[in-house]
């Protein structure tokens, strides 16, 4: 991981008897783009309020750029924000929103900035329709361009795909990718992990409340990958039987009996016949496929990945 | 902090609504001198007739009158001016700045003091046309006295505007806030505690509660009195200020 610049640690949010957020720990590098994926009430828009201050925790620390935060610290002004909708007046047009905000940050030369964030949201700058006749997606691109107002090292969305169509997602994805590239860290939460999966590079599962796993984008996506799950007597002695024998490569043990085959050209049988005429006792075997949508449902408990 | 204000003043002077609540007031100010002129009769201060009234009279007989509506203006422009930003979550984009909550608090006590100000220019120019208008005669009476009537009131009537705020940050409600408003406006609760007063006897703390001080009137040539109305609308304004400013600090916002 790159430089951490968000670091979470023991992070609590209690409300009354009900615990929003429970000893979240993780960190964030620089330039990340880091996916927070959980179901409706895991938590996620919690933590993310406690991290853009928000919100004040329970109990835990945060640590923005290598310092701990205390109330009203100035490095929260370093995070942009768009948290569950855009806080925007309905009855302002979006030069005018986004023109407020700018006097708030003290900013000279607003109107090209504003202008020039529009143009990046894909705004018409010569739209004077008020916010309220806006489509949910000219709102949340509007939302965008006023978390950047102030020139954000971090911008945090939470739920930025949510009621927009195909079009619409596919546009927010661009623009993410687009400030991503151009050095912003960016969190994303979301409750769809196959959309996250398109443009995270770091991941974290949220589970009522708890961090439940956290993943590099080439670790999720190993765990996803199609596999054969053999479970054998012991795997060093299986190891060289399927190298030698049967040409497989791209395999994993996991402990002291069970091999992941990741090459898809093997057939089961062929392994089994391999293993036993070589005198490996193998216990069981599986063909293993799982969706990133699956593989989610499956650490939360609301479903699970199939198996073949 | 400058900032914040100049966001809020920015707001403040591209409302209409801000504009239409003032032309309201204004238009009922002159309706309210022309019902007094088709019905006036003795009585009204210490036996005077209202057509012989200088400002400062007329001003302290307005006042008295409850529901006090330049309350329920104030009381409406303070909820609304906070809940519009706070319901659209506006806010949000803000707040983080360092000290953006006490200083986004301060501002908004700072616009509903400017709007209590222009309640006051206006409920002066109307009182001025109308008694002209319909009384024949707009007498100021003595300068001095009129400057701390309304200096006095202002203050009196700003506390006011803070206090219905405060509510506003706390209650999170636009209905709760007008409501309160409404009935602080009716005087309700002044009147509740003089009757609980006069029950128990010896004891007038209800004559420091701040729209019983509003609506009763003074002698601002009486140092007592201007203690009097130093002393509530300072300890109101502070107080109320103060909760408001704490409350938003401690808040968790959404």
């Amino acid at each position: 991981m790159s430089e951490a610049i968000i670091e979470v640690s023991q992070l609590t949010k209690q409300f009354k008897s009900k615990i929003a957020v429970n000893k979240a720990d993780f960190k964030i590098g620089k330039g990340e783009i880091f996916g927070l994926i959980g179901q409706n009430g895991a938590g996620k828009s919690t933590l993310l309020k406690m991290i853009a201050g928000l919100m004040y925790p329970t109990s835990g620390e945060i640590k923005l750029f290598n310092r701990t935060m205390k109330d009203s610290h100035p490095y929260f002004e370093r995070i942009g924000i768009l948290i569950e909708n855009a806080g925007l007046f309905p009855h302002y047009n979006a030069y005018e929103n986004l023109d407020l905000i700018a006097i708030s940050y003290g900013l000279t030369n607003r109107k090209s900035h504003i202008n020039k964030l529009l143009k990046l949201v894909g705004l018409d700058v010569s739209n004077k329709s008020k916010v309220k006749n806006y489509s949910m997606g000219m709102k949340q691109r509007l939302g965008i361009a006023a978390a950047l107002i102030g020139s954000p090292d971090v911008l945090i969305l939470d739920e930025p795909i949510n009621g927009l169509d195909p079009q619409g997602i596919s546009e927010i994805r661009r623009m993410i990718l687009e400030l991503n590239k151009a050095g912003m860290t960016i969190i994303i939460s979301s409750h769809i992990l196959e959309e996250l999966s398109k443009i995270a590079t770091q991941y974290a599962i949220l589970h009522q409340g708890e961090v439940i796993e956290h993943h590099s984008r080439e670790q999720l996506l190993l765990q996803c990958e199609d596999r054969i799950e053999i479970e054998v007597e012991k795997a060093s002695w299986a190891v060289p039987i399927l190298e030698q024998n049967l040409n497989i490569n791209h395999y994993k043990v996991i402990g002291e009996h069970v091999v992941y085959i990741y090459d898809s050209h093997i057939e089961t049988q062929h392994i089994i016949k391999s293993l036993v005429e070589n005198g490996v006792m193998v216990h069981s075997i599986t063909k293993h496929k799982q969706s990133l949508e699956q593989y989610f449902l499956a650490r939360t408990g609301s479903g699970g990945g199939s198996h073949d | 902090m400058i900032n914040i204000f100049k966001m809020d003043f920015h707001r403040f002077k591209t409302n209409k609504m801000i504009y239409l609540l003032l032309l309201l007031f204004f238009a009922f100010q002159i309706f309210g001198i022309y019902m007094l002129k088709k019905y006036e009769e003795p009585g009204g201060n210490g036996g005077m007739l209202i057509s012989t009234m200088n400002e400062s009279q007329f001003i302290q007989v307005i006042m008295a009158q409850t529901p006090s509506w330049m309350l329920v203006y104030i009381a409406v422009f303070s909820v609304y001016f906070y809940m519009s930003e706070y319901s659209c979550g506006f806010y949000k984009n803000y707040i983080a700045m360092k000290n953006a909550r006490m200083y986004s608090v301060l501002s908004k006590i700072l616009i509903t003091g400017l709007f209590t100000l222009c309640m006051f220019i206006v409920m002066f120019v109307a009182d001025m046309i109308g008694r002209s208008l319909f009384f024949d005669h707009a007498a100021l009476g003595d300068g001095g006295y009129l400057a701390k009537l309304l200096i006095g009131q202002f203050f009196l009537h700003w506390a006011f505007s803070i206090v219905i705020l405060c509510i506003s940050i706390i209650s999170k409600s636009l209905i709760a806030s007008i409501v309160v408003g409404f009935l602080l406006s009716l005087n309700v609760f002044g009147m509740v505690i003089s009757a609980f007063e006069s029950l128990v006897g010896q004891v007038n703390l209800s004559s420091f509660l701040l729209v019983n001080t509003i609506v009763s009137p003074r002698d601002f040539h009486h140092i007592n009195d201007l203690m009097h109305i130093a002393g509530v609308a300072i300890v109101f304004l502070l107080l109320f200020s103060f909760i408001a400013v704490r409350y938003k600090i401690k808040e968790d916002l959404g």
